[in-house]
């Protein structure tokens, strides 16, 4: 496998994705059968090409071929086998040409899984997939190609290394879910452009996407989850999100496909809301791509800018030509998106949606201006002003409880309108068990904000338990079924529906862990062996201080013993000093690290850094945090999973 | 062998996709398209309307819609799916 061949392999996809759009507008002009098997095999093609090209640079890395500046750059002898594949992302080029990869796997699954189907909108599905991938084909084979050789002034010995920071499990896996969820929207996108050009704007397009949309909103989700365990288990200050612009540019393509993904079942059921819909689904894709915009750019600085550089132009050109072609479009359609039907009442559940979907859309606007705040002040007051965490707190954290409490008041509401009496009897017990709740916060005396969040999170729960048990209920007095089984067939046969209700509950339980925030503990001290200090509560007792030296690093490990405040033992604690690239003979590419050490519980977190050492004096300076409910993030995500798998699994129609 | 194993990687890496994509274009002339996705897609509506039926059924077993609201609704599905059931007959 030469790198040469990687080359002409992206050159040949390359020309497949322009004769691909070229024969299938063509098709769509004069309908010669011949030309759509074509266009059909031309993407395929270009899979097949990209394919070709990512296993050829996957083993270049592996097999450490440092002829390549991209292998040389991002990966060493002495990087493990697992870091040495995951360098695939570590990098610009080859970023992008696993974005392109991806996008490739999604094209194949789409044109092979329609190729029956969807005669009428599979043309411009693949055109509108062809073309994202010529972009990305453009970046790869002439503005950063990944096949490059290696420049003469890059010294290479054993291979410059992967940056520490991503030689983490979580951040093998991190990216390449993060960019399922991004390069998952092109699909639904590709339906949405196709809709509009056929002027088929029925819900058939909506229902052809829903899975799919449902799969890239799980990736996207489980990728901005992971991205935050990243950051709590790698890089050492206590917290998992910190409103960086790279974790914005993830965060604001989850609010808008967040309002997609409940808007559809509205259209699909009611056909209401055409016209939101297609602006949410293109504003979607779009922050997708202006997400890879602002983390490849160097625009914004970010701790996870490990891939700085120039194609901010490139990909803001990219986001443009999106916006312009993709409203272009729908306003010469708007006679065909005016929906056949009006909200009845207020109090109606599509009216709860659709005040939803504002909701997260006005988030969505405040994320994005603070995150180009810096960039705007920059160009009108020459100063760049950057807003930090304070900023998008204040004003998100109202917004999350808006979401919080639709979370909850949603499912109460009835399709089309919902009567007085049935208001009352929907709302009592949860509301009831809301202000209860918020009765009990306030006289433990917890903050205001605190409360609120609590008892939301009560109201939510109560919600769906109520929603459950209602069901259960209905199905154990008709069918005469014990309490099990009318659980289990309701689910079976209204999955998105109860699906939906298990994620609300997983939002619920992250909420939780969001608010034990507000009770942090942070201390840093200095220990020598034997010596002891204390924090919220606990006795942190240095045992040992020993040095070990393991392939790709040198470590100093501390041996914190923990007790209680009673002299109850907790744990040990072995947070770690590390050298990468400890045998680089130049000391300037040698990278200190601090691995931390985190003993987790259901209740609380202890947290901890070994920040520096002391060598000639046996000194460890170490920072503690004693973090309450973080936990409660992390299975909050396992059930958000849990209730969108529910939600996808297929369904057989009797 | 050196010339037999690069001249093969070529041909089949390179070549027989080019192969595989141009043969659809010598094929004879196929005709064009018909829409035969209408049918589908009714039979995709059938499906929905049916399932809103049910859903609209649980709905008012769990006391959720009052009975007014739960027939008015029922009945206007129940032509829906009578307007797109009578479109498919004369095909099927």
């Amino acid at each position: 496998m030469t790198p040469i061949a990687g080359g002409v392999a992206l050159n040949m996809a390359f020309g497949f994705s322009i004769l691909t759009v070229l024969t299938l507008i063509i098709y769509t002009r004069n309908g010669d059968q011949r030309l759509y098997l074509t266009g059909h095999r031309l993407a395929l093609g270009i899979s097949f090409f990209v394919f070709l090209a990512t296993f050829i640079l996957s083993y270049q890395l592996i097999i450490s071929n440092f002829d390549l500046d991209y292998v040389a750059r991002y990966s060493s002898l002495e990087t493990p086998t697992m870091y040495k594949i995951s360098a695939l992302w570590a990098g610009q080029s080859g970023s992008l040409l696993f974005w392109l990869f991806i996008l490739s796997v999604y094209t194949t699954i789409t044109t092979i899984q329609n190729q029956n189907k969807h005669n009428r909108l599979m043309p411009w599905v693949i055109i509108t997939l062809a073309s994202v991938q010529m972009f990305f084909l453009v970046l790869t084979n002439f503005v950063t190609n990944p096949f490059m050789p290696t420049e003469a002034d890059f010294v290479v010995a054993n291979g410059n290394g992967l940056n520490p920071l991503l030689q983490n499990v979580t951040m093998a896996i991190h990216p390449p879910t993060l960019y399922l969820g991004y390069v998952g929207f092109s699909v639904p996108f590709g339906f949405a452009i196709s809709a509009l050009m056929n002027r088929d704007t029925s819900p058939l397009w909506i229902q052809s996407i829903r899975r799919w949309t449902l799969v890239a909103w799980l990736f996207l989700s489980v990728g901005i989850i992971l991205g935050g365990w990243w950051a709590y288990q790698e890089l050492g200050w206590g917290g998992y999100w910190a409103w960086d612009p790279v974790e914005n540019a993830s965060f604001m393509p989850w609010l808008t496909a967040t309002a997609f993904v409940h808007s559809i079942i509205i259209q699909e059921k009611k056909d209401m809301l055409r016209v939101w819909n297609m602006v949410l689904i293109i504003l979607t894709f779009t922050l997708c791509i202006f997400g890879t915009f602002l983390t490849r750019s160097g625009v914004m600085s970010s701790v996870h800018s490990f891939t700085a550089s120039s194609l901010g132009p490139i990909f803001l050109t990219f986001v443009f030509f999106i916006l312009v072609v993709s409203f272009g479009v729908m306003y010469t359609r708007m006679n065909d998106l005016r929906s056949p039907r009006k909200m009845e009442s207020f109090s109606s559940r599509e009216s709860g949606f659709l005040f939803n979907n504002m909701v997260f859309v006005v988030m969505c606007f405040a994320v994005f201006w603070g995150t180009l705040f810096p960039v705007f002040s920059e160009a009108v007051r020459g100063t760049k002003i950057t807003v930090g965490p304070p900023f998008f707190n204040q004003i998100n954290v109202p917004i999350g409880f808006i979401l919080l409490a639709l979370t909850g008041i949603g499912p109460l509401l009835a399709w089309r309108k919902t009567g007085k009496k049935n208001l009352i009897r929907n709302f009592t017990f949860p509301i009831l068990s809301g202000l209860i709740a918020a009765i009990i916060f306030i006289l433990i005396g917890l903050e205001a904000n605190v409360v609120i969040s609590f008892s939301l999170c009560v109201f939510v729960t109560a919600t769906v338990l109520t929603e459950f048990a209602r069901g259960i209920r209905a199905r154990t007095n008709k069918f005469d079924e014990s309490i099990i089984t009318a659980l289990t067939r309701m689910v079976s046969k209204n999955r998105s529906r109860y699906g939906g209700y298990v994620v609300h509950l997983g939002i619920v339980l992250m909420f939780i862990g969001f608010t034990g925030h507000a009770f942090d503990k942070e201390k840093e001290f200095s220990l020598k062996v034997g010596e002891n200090d204390h924090v919220a509560g606990y006795e942190f007792e240095l045992i040992r201080l020993f040095e070990s030296e393991r392939p790709n690093y040198y470590a100093w490990v501390s041996d914190l013993r923990v007790t209680d405040d009673n002299g109850n033992f907790v744990t040990n604690l072995h947070p770690e000093k590390r050298v990468y690239f400890h045998r680089n003979p130049d000391p300037n590419r040698r990278q200190p690290h601090s691995e931390l050490d985190i003993h987790s519980t259901l209740n609380k977190d202890i947290y901890s850094v070994f920040s520096a050492v002391d060598n000639e004096n046996g000194v460890a300076f170490i920072k503690i945090m004693v973090n309450p409910l973080v936990r409660w993030v992390w299975i909050g995500g396992y059930i958000l999973v849990f209730g969108t798998v529910i939600a996808l699994w297929p369904r057989k129609d009797s | 062998m050196d010339f037999v194993r690069d001249y093969g990687f070529i041909l089949i890496l390179f070549i027989l996709p080019v192969i595989f994509v141009l043969q659809p274009l010598f094929l004879p002339n196929l005709g064009k398209q018909e829409n035969p996705m209408d049918d589908k897609a009714l039979k995709r509506k059938k499906l929905l309307i049916y399932r809103q039926i049910k859903e609209l059924e649980m709905e008012f077993d769990m006391g959720n819609i009052n009975e007014a609201d739960y027939h008015a609704t029922r009945k206007e599905l129940k032509q829906e799916v009578s307007k797109v059931i009578s479109q498919l007959t004369p095909k099927n």
